[in-house]
């Protein structure tokens, strides 16, 4: 079910992304459970930057360490031959270190996303900001902003040129671009994940971007369509959203409703202890449309709080029940009298229950 | 997502505890006054519950801190967290204001390019038109989820309107349990 592989994977990433990664991992649980798995993000990262043919990436991903992948200035150039301009990459590679940890690179679509926000996720843990709601929200931001707002707006312009370079590169040899989906399939399998490039669409990092905010939009729209009843029937994201629009709409209204309701039936706000016992067993029942009085078996005594919370409401009700008008008073008393009922008989619970509510319902 | 009877109880005890603390500030309150306190105090215990990791319920405190008679329920129902929350809140609404500011002055400006668009919106095959509707119908929307959401109106990106909008409808309907079952026992 959503629920445990969401409370599985949040058990997994931090505590301040709790909401943000359950959500996320609701619908990427495999790629994040293989990004767990993977080794350090700048290795994953940098074979992403590459953009390699899939031969190449698959190799570069059996390497055993990304020590060695990163200090193996020999063994890359030899490979990088096929790409133009691509003789920088020692230089790059400390920038790639760099702009992953710091998780800039939202420009950078392929594979970025669950990526950055893991990056991010360590960064907020890291820096432990005092407001982690705060950096909840500037996750998302950084993640969907094309343009990075602000740490290291230099690295993003170096991987833009280097993204340039590969892109000319690409556009020479229609093979690589077919490879690339082909790499983008592997990567399903690989410890880090691609947004897969779809033959024939372009693969510039905008389009993916964009297309990569476009499945995390229809993701989260299937969870809202199981939430709401009626919504999984309709597709279109217009009528989806006309539907739940409604269905908030009709829950404020019945929050207005129920509370109008409750504040008819009480002259005072104050609600019995029928209530008050219940909290105990809610988790044991599910709380459908419950009866109250049922539940009340007072199996275990209440817990010192909601004595305490007694102790005040008796003497409320003493004072109360001098200044109150007549029928009132008699609610009151009969309030007072059976939780004292409840308390001292165990048999006599329901009864007492029962008759307290079938009062309730003679006084209304 | 938490599960859904937790929620249940939390909010009752927190509700509970707010109602019993409007009840003995005041006596003899008219039945608008009553489901006022009521509305507020289940309201409150809602967006507790959540504890200002989300966007709605840091909202709804806000708000509720705006005025000073509630300001004392939400600090009794929360506790330490209401100053911490209220910090972050007061910085919220004066960032948004700039940004809904300076989003006015780019659409007003961007209104030559729109009957640009719908020139060629005649001309152009079903097809485009269909979609150019849909989107518009997407972006009314979600005009209307934000105001229906509180808070929504300082969400920028709709990933995470839809997110808040999901926790939410999930918030609101345990809610609804809740008070119905409380409505249906007295």
């Amino acid at each position: 079910m959503e629920a445990i592989a969401g409370t599985g994977a949040r058990s997994i990433h931090k505590a301040p992304e709790e909401e943000l990664t359950a959500l996320e991992s609701l619908q990427f649980t495999d790629e994040i459970h293989l990004l767990m798995a993977a080794p350090p993000d700048s290795s994953s990262s940098f074979t992403a930057l590459l953009e390699l043919s899939a031969p190449q990436a698959v190799e570069l991903l059996h390497l055993p360490e990304s020590a060695n992948l990163i200090s193996n200035d020999s063994y890359k150039p030899t490979q990088m031959d096929d790409f133009k301009g691509s003789l920088h990459f020692p230089t790059d590679i400390a920038l790639i270190e760099r702009a992953a940890r710091l998780s800039v690179f939202a420009g950078e679509s392929n594979n970025k996303h669950s990526n950055s926000e893991k990056n991010s996720a360590e960064t907020a843990s890291d820096n432990s900001s005092a407001d982690p709601e705060k950096a909840v929200k500037s996750e998302p931001a950084e993640t969907e902003y094309s343009q990075p707002s602000g740490s290291d707006p230099t690295v993003h312009k170096k991987s833009v040129k280097r993204k340039e370079r590969e892109k000319k590169a690409k556009g020479s040899a229609k093979k690589s671009k077919t490879a690339a989906n082909e790499s983008s399939d592997d990567a399903e399998q690989l410890p880090y994940v691609h947004v897969r490039a779809r033959r024939g669409q372009a693969t510039d990092s905008h389009s993916l971007a964009e297309r990569a905010r476009r499945e995390k939009i229809n993701a989260r729209m299937k969870l809202l369509q199981e939430l709401v009843p009626g919504c999984s029937k309709i597709s279109g994201t217009a009528l989806v959203l006309e539907e739940i629009i409604n269905h908030v709409q009709s829950l404020q209204r019945q929050v207005e409703f129920l509370s109008m309701r409750l504040a008819a039936v009480n002259p005072r706000i104050d609600f019995n202890f029928d209530s008050i016992f219940t909290p105990e067993y809610m988790q044991a029942t599910s709380l459908v449309d419950s009866n109250f009085p049922s539940m009340v078996m007072p199996v275990m005594w209440p817990e010192a709080q909601v004595g305490g919370n007694r102790q005040q409401c008796q003497q409320q009700w003493h004072l109360d029940i001098l200044h109150q008008p007549g029928w009132e008073r008699e609610e009151v008393c009969h309030n007072y009298i059976t939780p004292e009922n409840s308390l001292l008989s165990y048999d006599s619970s329901t009864n007492s229950a029962t008759l307290h509510s079938s009062q309730s319902k003679m006084e209304l | 997502m938490p599960p859904p009877s937790s929620l249940k109880q939390e909010f009752l005890k927190k509700w509970m505890m707010g109602l019993h603390i409007c009840s003995s500030s005041k006596k003899n309150m008219s039945i608008l006054e009553r489901k006022k306190a009521i509305k507020l105090s289940a309201d409150i215990a809602l967006a507790s519950a959540r504890n200002g990791t989300t966007c709605w319920s840091q909202a709804i405190i806000v708000n509720a801190s705006q005025d000073d008679q509630d300001k004392i329920l939400v600090q009794h129902v929360l506790g330490r967290e209401s100053e911490r929350l209220m910090k972050k809140g007061s910085v919220l609404p004066l960032t948004s204001n700039k940004r809904i500011r300076s989003r006015k002055i780019l659409r007003r400006s961007c209104g030559s390019i729109r009957r640009r668009a719908r020139k060629t919106i005649a001309t152009s095959p079903p097809k485009v038109v269909a979609i150019s509707i849909a989107k518009k119908l997407i972006r009314k929307r979600t005009q209307l989820l934000k105001r229906l959401v509180p808070g929504g109106k300082f969400i920028m990106d709709e990933i995470s309107l839809i997110e808040e909008t999901l926790d939410y409808i999930i918030s609101l309907q345990a809610q609804v349990d809740v008070m119905r079952s409380l409505a249906n026992a007295s």
